[in-house]
């Protein structure tokens, strides 16, 4: 992998994987200020396949789907992500389009768009799990761009106004820290070249990050859905984890292992569902941003077993804060988060949206050996401090059932 | 050694051909070759709910469940243990014509995992023993008392669990009325009455019949020498002389002449609807891949026909999400238009839809949507030729379910000679507009 940097400044990495017949391009804007209407990243990013002054909305769609091009604009929590999926042969004509969106996206559509994006986040919300999880967000993240959810998209939005998007989309082009990364069967010189003619217009002017870490929790913070039709209950019970540039991420990696994100061997799967046959969905998610992250344990049960479940989450909780695991558990975590690690590389894609991230944090693209190093070299005392500091902090729950399984809980 | 029929496939973009070694008992050995990391074991058996009946509905996916309770050798557990502690995926699937078990596993140094892995998967398939503490005793699902809850009561929370999926509500529902006798009318998870009761004699009985050896199909996809790993495969898939199973025939069913409607009712805020069409069985490899085509042309992609002419270019679009879909099953395929609406506009929701079905076959389509369509399936097959676990899924399709992965070899030589004609009269035969199976998912009143 190879790391060059354009005529306008921006750092792209280039890989050359021979004989793939699809290459894969990721551009990275990094966010440094909250959304001050909900929903206007959101709004921008659809806007961007929705017409250019050479295109019409159709016409862009025609020609994607007529090349198979795969274009993505995604907003994630701290960035803004341009994914392109494209036969190699094609590459020219890629980067002709990307850049006709980019200089010439006319957002007329803006108010269209809003009634799509109000419409299918309403559909989603006419799930039970989604809704809770939305909830889950707002209250562990309350207050911070972080918990902003379905709901407050779908009574935001409406305020969003054309200017407000020609701004935003400004600041992406002109300030906004941006990066690249390319993996495919290319030639590094043919790629450099064409991001310099397609690309030139971008720049960068750093600026300040305006954004602030999402406050402590104080005391425990409870969220409630009634929902009487429920067949299952939703529970997700999460706390405030430090972000990835933590010394604590390779711990809290191997952490997240033992005790629920890996598959059908970790503890939370054995006790809940394995050994009291609570549920078909347990698990543990840890999810790092930049300037905080969380950790969140979730389960969906039939709503007469809301108490045990509860009971089970704490119990295990408290084993992994005062219990050394032991050293074969360690070492099994150890294998496991490692060779799980060869699948987020699998494709062009794959590998393009990891490297490129490791970039756009600033750890360099080949920050993925270090982090397998720091996962080696990680004790079972660090593993039991992390669980100690920060399980030992008030939570964040949030359960969504019909309200007599509520009252029958304690929680009503 | 054993007398083998070997065959070889031109599998599109892997670099070379794909092996297949049928054994004197029936079963196949596949062989992929894909550069990489990682490897993909699998096996699957020809069965799933087309193999069920009323009261045992729901036995194929109960029985995936408990294949992973462990065996003589190897207790519950440690199967999952010993895989995931390497990072290995280890999980299984089961639907109407097939189930199916993989491990998705790094091949570690000099292919140290491939072995144990082939090892655990074998005898995971071979010698499952059920214990009884693990399924748990037969209960009475309507007994709150119950204490002891093993996989039994996960079943149950997956069922319940699908209970508050409305796209699962829907289907369903479309479903059960695309047939009048056919086993696919059935719901592949089964029912809570079926799944507390059910006897663990039962379940061993149906294992022993369906996972005979010419049932089962077994991949390897990775980078591996056949050569070297062949007899192993076939040292470990010893069936002790395990008898064939021929397969029941089904009445394959066609389209009522008529229209069927259905209305089911939820806590919900917005409209879902299914028009369901059954299709050709899936060995009729130019029909399916025309019908593929009609449904990518109809609902797939921002570009597609429903997309553009029903939101896109309306004003106040009534429908939030709409797209279509395909499911190839061996006895016939179903054909699906879906979508989530407004529900105060649930009747223009429907007419739009079979507005938009009627104009494929009265007016035809473009011969820009035809190369659209083509180029969008090529694409498609390049991407699931990109990961082992695809390829793996790819060749498992084909060998369970159309009994010919020659398929494979021949599918885009027949996207080349496909016509607007041929897109038209396949519409007519298949996609009625006066006669889909309809349902509709509206919020209580």
């Amino acid at each position: 992998m190879n790391k060059y940097i354009l005529e306008n400044g921006i750092e792209a990495i280039i890989k050359n994987n021979k004989n793939t017949p699809r290459t894969a391009f990721c551009l990275f804007f990094k966010l440094n200020r909250d959304e001050e209407k909900p929903g206007l990243y959101l709004l921008l990013t659809r806007l961007l396949l929705q017409g250019t002054k050479n295109r019409t909305a159709e016409e862009l769609a025609n020609e994607l789907d007529e090349k198979a091009l795969d274009f993505t604009f995604e907003k994630k929590a701290d960035y803004i992500r341009f994914k392109l999926l494209f036969l190699n042969e094609d590459v020219q004509e890629t980067f002709e389009i990307l850049e006709d969106i980019i200089e010439n996206t006319t957002f007329n559509d803006y108010e269209k768009e809003k009634i799509k994006i109000k419409g299918e986040l309403e559909s989603d919300l006419d799930s039970a799990k989604i809704q809770a999880q939305d909830e889950y967000y707002r209250t562990i993240f309350k207050n911070h761009p972080y918990g902003i959810g379905r709901k407050e998209i779908i009574e935001g939005i409406e305020r969003i106004t054309k200017a407000d998007l020609i701004n935003a989309f400004n600041e992406l082009k002109y300030n906004l820290q941006k990066n690249i990364s390319v993996i495919g069967d290319i030639d590094e010189q043919i790629i450099t070249e064409l991001m310099n003619k397609r690309l030139k217009s971008l720049k960068i002017n750093e600026t300040l990050d305006l954004r602030i870490e999402s406050a402590p929790i104080e005391k425990e913070r409870v969220s409630i859905i009634e929902k009487e039709d429920a067949n299952q209950a939703q529970i997700f019970q999460g706390w405030l984890f430090p972000s990835i540039f933590s010394e604590e991420y390779p711990s809290i990696i191997l952490l997240n292992t033992i005790l629920g994100s890996s598959g059908l061997s970790s503890r939370l799967f054995l006790e809940l569902r394995e050994k009291q046959g609570l549920c078909y969905n347990v698990r543990s998610v840890y999810e790092p941003y930049l300037l905080s992250g969380n950790f969140f344990v979730y389960i969906g049960t039939e709503p007469k077993n809301i108490k045990t479940s509860l009971e089970g989450f704490k119990r295990e909780i408290k084993k992994i804060m005062t219990e050394i695991i032991s050293e074969e558990e360690l070492e099994n975590a150890k294998t496991n988060a490692i060779g799980k690690r060869s699948f987020y590389q699998e494709t062009n894609l794959l590998e393009a949206c990891l490297k490129g991230y490791y970039e756009f944090l600033g750890l360099g693209f080949d920050w993925e050996e270090k982090l397998i190093q720091k996962i080696k070299e990680t004790t079972k005392e660090d593993i039991l401090s992390i669980a100690e500091k920060y399980f030992s902090k008030p939570s964040a729950l949030c359960i969504l059932a019909p309200k007599k399984y509520l009252e029958a809980s304690g929680l009503l | 050694m054993e007398k083998l029929k070997k065959t070889e496939i031109n599998y599109p973009f892997l670099e070379k051909p794909v092996l297949i070694y049928e054994r004197e008992n029936g079963h196949k050995i596949v062989f992929a070759y894909k550069r990489g990391e990682l490897l993909n074991i699998s096996s699957w058996v020809k069965t799933g709910s087309i193999n069920e009946n009323d009261e045992n509905n729901g036995i194929s996916h109960f029985l995936e469940h408990l294949m992973f309770k462990g065996t003589t050798k190897h207790k519950a557990g440690e199967f999952d243990r010993t895989l995931e502690s390497r990072g290995a995926i280890v999980n299984a699937a089961t639907w109407k014509d097939y189930t199916f078990y993989y491990v998705t596993i790094p091949k570690g140094t000099d292919n140290r995992n491939f072995n144990d892995t082939l090892e655990l998967h074998a005898d995971m398939m071979l010698d499952p023993i059920i214990p009884p503490e693990e399924i748990g005793e037969p209960f009475d699902i309507n007994n709150t008392e119950i204490k002891i809850k093993r996989e039994r009561h996960v079943v149950i929370e997956e069922i319940r669990m699908r209970k508050d999926q409305p796209w699962t509500l829907v289907y369903n529902n479309v479903n059960k009325n695309m047939y009048t006798t056919h086993p696919y009318k059935r719901d592949v998870i089964g029912n809570e009455q079926i799944i507390s009761t059910i006897k663990r004699e039962t379940i061993l009985d149906y294992y022993k019949e369906f996972y005979s050896p010419n049932n089962i199909t077994t991949i390897i996809a990775g980078e591996l020498n056949p050569d070297d790993v062949l007899p192993k495969v076939i040292e470990l898939f010893d069936f002790k002389g395990r008898a064939q199973r021929k397969n029941d025939i089904h009445n394959v069913e066609v389209q009522a002449n008529e229209e069927k409607y259905s209305e089911i009712y939820s806590k919900i805020n917005t409209g879902f609807l299914m028009f369901g069409y059954l299709g050709p069985k899936a060995d009729k490899l130019k029909e399916t891949t025309i019908l593929e085509m009609i449904c990518l042309i109809l609902g797939e992609g921002q570009s597609s026909r429903l997309n553009q002419n029903l939101i896109e270019k309306v004003k106040n679009p009534i429908y939030n999400i709409i797209s279509t879909d395909y499911y190839q099953f061996r006895d016939g395929g179903n054909i699906f238009v879906q979508a989530n609406f407004k529900p105060e506009e649930k009747d223009k929701a429907i007419n739009g839809i079979k507005e938009e079905i009627k104009k494929i076959y009265t007016e035809g389509i473009s011969e820009r949507e035809l190369q659209k369509a083509k180029k969008k399936l090529k694409a498609a097959f390049a991407e699931n030729s990109e990961t082992v676990s695809d390829i793996g899924e790819t060749i498992g399709f084909y060998m369970t379910v159309c009994d010919n992965l020659k398929c494979v070899e021949e599918y885009l030589k027949v996207i080349d000679t496909i016509t607007t004609e041929d897109i038209k009269e396949t519409a007519k035969q298949y996609i009625n507009a006066d006669n889909a199976v309809i349902s509709v998912l509206m919020p209580e009143k």
